[in-house]
């Protein structure tokens, strides 16, 4: 994010956000390195366990790939087949570049929409997963991580389009590392 | 058709494959009149299953090892216990590459964390140029076939979606990939034994002093493949549970024993490797979706019929196998490659009488050569990069390995028994 037109209160926000994701993702990483060995400790030891542990760990795992996954798709770091677009020259990549963004925004706003409808449905439905949190709560990281990974492609839309508007001169592909 | 051929092009320009599979679901579903949020549903799905725990935290593990002085530690035991043969240090690289790519999932990060203390000091033990390079370039996806690498695992969760009888065991992947890993490892050895015979020699004799240093070294590391290949491969431990260990340990041993990772760094390892496991884990959840959709529409059992009335001998089948999986390595990254062909190939290859457990061998000893395949093989450009080499010298330079290799692929592909010799039913 060293764009120079996002400068001051902006680049701040933007720079908290991302604080505030690495410190989510953290959490829900720390939670599950400690909790998934406690539960084959209180095995082991005490022939016992937590109940709500083992469906904790499970939508821990979920939410910390969909938190990876909104993480990756800062710097479009998702997993693509990049082998073409690097073989063009530089204002047909970034036509490219800018179609495979608002494909891309499409597909998740789509899938954040009907994710949000199937939380609203299960809500109805009031379900109490573990430690009287309710499933929709649980189910709720979906519609959400869409939801930012579609914002996130939206916005990485501009700096490609303006190349193409001709107001940027094009980047090289970056290398491999 | 056209709606696919417009996702071809999607995914050719440079679309996020997820974002690929989950419109081809979309597609799909409401082609059927299917309320969409059955997609959400799908996904849901990745709370629902407890093997997938072991992918986030062996990621994890895999991440503090690479970040710490751990591959110095291992490329020091190893040359301390195998750098007295002649080409010892080629069969170090070998043998550190492959298990250290076995803990961290062959992305990449071997030939950076690895390669960058091998290389040189194949250059200083005047091993030839170019074979150094073919050698590290190789050796980054080396492994891939042992417990617990990440595809393996992934293989067998999407097999288990399959919903096959008797169902695809993850022990015994584990099982299967043993001895063809074992074979690539001791081919390429050979043949790195036989190509650098007379012109280089580490000198060193056997050191019975630097061995033991070596090892209280890595005294604190040495427990981990005991442990987890133990454990997994001698049924003590659940797969997920291996990985909790592994992930606390590493955690424990590389922070708070050894301090090479300060305390503060660990919240952008922790996020390093989530964007590798998040990147993974909605490319597996939107499949979920598509390959509910593929069943559901019974897509894999037309095809199966459509080549069957095409090609009826198993070898002919297997052959094409061979020539489709080396091309989709060079295209694709394992991880999609996985989710997307699975379930696809998996019905048809049983039609062919092939084993499921086989097939994953096979699936992974092919897109293994994808990372070297040239001219677009990953691990070709990440070495290209790495030692500032000319990627047309890397291609040279990785050719004789490449051909080894794919000669283990043809036995592993040919002779079943390899890869199921240790599966037991």
């Amino acid at each position: 994010m060293s764009d120079p037109v996002r400068q001051g209160g902006l680049a701040r926000a933007i720079h908290l956000l991302h604080r505030v994701e690495d410190t989510i993702l953290a959490l829900l990483l720390g939670a599950m390195i400690l909790l998934a060995p406690l539960q084959i400790f209180l095995r082991v030891f005490f022939d016992a366990g937590l109940t709500w542990a083992d469906p904790m760990i499970r939508v821990l795992v979920l939410w910390v790939g969909m938190f990876g996954a909104i993480s990756a798709s800062r710097g479009d770091r998702h997993i693509t087949v990049d082998v073409f677009p690097r073989l063009l020259p530089g204002r047909a990549r970034a036509a490219a570049s800018v179609a495979v963004h608002l494909f891309t925004v499409t597909i998740c706003g789509l899938l954040a929409w009907h994710s949000w409808r199937f939380v609203q449905s299960e809500r109805e439905f009031g379900d109490v997963a573990f430690l009287g949190v309710p499933t929709w709560i649980l189910q709720s990281v979906l519609p959400f991580a869409f939801a930012m990974i579609a914002l996130r492609y939206a916005l990485g839309t501009f700096p490609q389009a303006a190349v193409l508007l001709g107001l940027r001169e094009p980047e090289e592909p970056e290398a491999l590392s | 058709m056209t709606a696919s051929l417009l996702l071809l092009l999607a995914a050719l320009a440079g679309a996020p494959l997820f974002a690929v599979i989950a419109a081809s679901a979309l597609l799909g579903f409401s082609r059927e009149e299917v309320d969409l949020s059955v997609v959400a549903i799908e996904i849901y799905r990745l709370a629902e299953m407890p093997v997938l725990l072991a992918i986030p935290l062996f990621t994890f593990a895999g991440y503090v090892l690479g970040e710490s002085q751990a591959p110095g530690r291992l490329v020091r035991l190893t040359n301390a216990l195998l750098g007295w043969l002649s080409g010892g240090l080629a069969i170090v690289s070998l043998a550190a590459c492959a298990l250290f790519t076995a803990f961290t999932g062959a992305s990449g990060v071997t030939i950076v964390a690895l390669g960058a203390l091998l290389y040189p000091a194949l250059r200083e033990a005047h091993y030839p140029e170019r074979f150094s390079l073919g050698l590290i370039t190789t050796s980054g996806s080396l492994g891939l076939l042992f417990a617990p690498a990440l595809p393996l695992i992934l293989y067998g969760v999407v097999a288990q979606q399959m919903n096959l009888d008797p169902p695809v065991k993850i022990d015994d992947l584990f099982a299967a990939g043993l001895i063809p890993g074992l074979l690539m490892v001791v081919l390429l050895s050979l043949y790195s034994m036989w190509r650098v015979r007379g012109v280089a020699r580490t000198g060193a004799a056997f050191s019975a002093r630097e061995a033991w240093a070596a090892v209280r070294e890595s005294a604190w590391e040495i427990p981990l493949p005991v442990v987890v290949l133990g454990g997994i491969y001698g049924g003590v431990f659940a797969l997920s549970e291996a990985a909790a260990v592994t992930a606390l340990y590493v955690l424990i041993v590389e922070v708070v024993i050894r301090r090479e990772i300060p305390l503060r760094q660990v919240p952008a390892v922790m996020r390093e490797s989530m964007v590798l496991v998040g990147a993974i884990l909605i490319i597996l959840g939107v499949s979920l979706a598509s390959t509910n959709y593929l069943i559901d529409t019974e897509v894999p059992t037309q095809l199966f019929e459509m080549i069957r009335a095409r090609i009826d001998s198993k070898l002919t089948f297997l052959i094409l196998l061979n020539v489709f999986l080396l091309a989709l390595g060079m295209m694709l990254d394992i991880f999609s490659a996985l989710v997307i062909v699975v379930p696809i190939i998996l019905p048809i290859a049983i039609g062919y009488g092939i084993h499921p457990v086989h097939l994953g061998i096979i699936f992974l000893a092919n897109m293994q050569i994808g990372y070297i395949t040239p001219p677009v093989g990953m691990n070709l450009f990440i070495s290209s990069y790495r030692f500032r080499r000319n990627v047309l010298d890397v291609y040279r330079a990785t050719v004789p390995f490449f051909v080894i290799l794919l000669l283990t692929v043809l036995v592993i592909t040919y002779w079943p028994a390899l890869s199921l010799f240790l599966v037991g039913d």
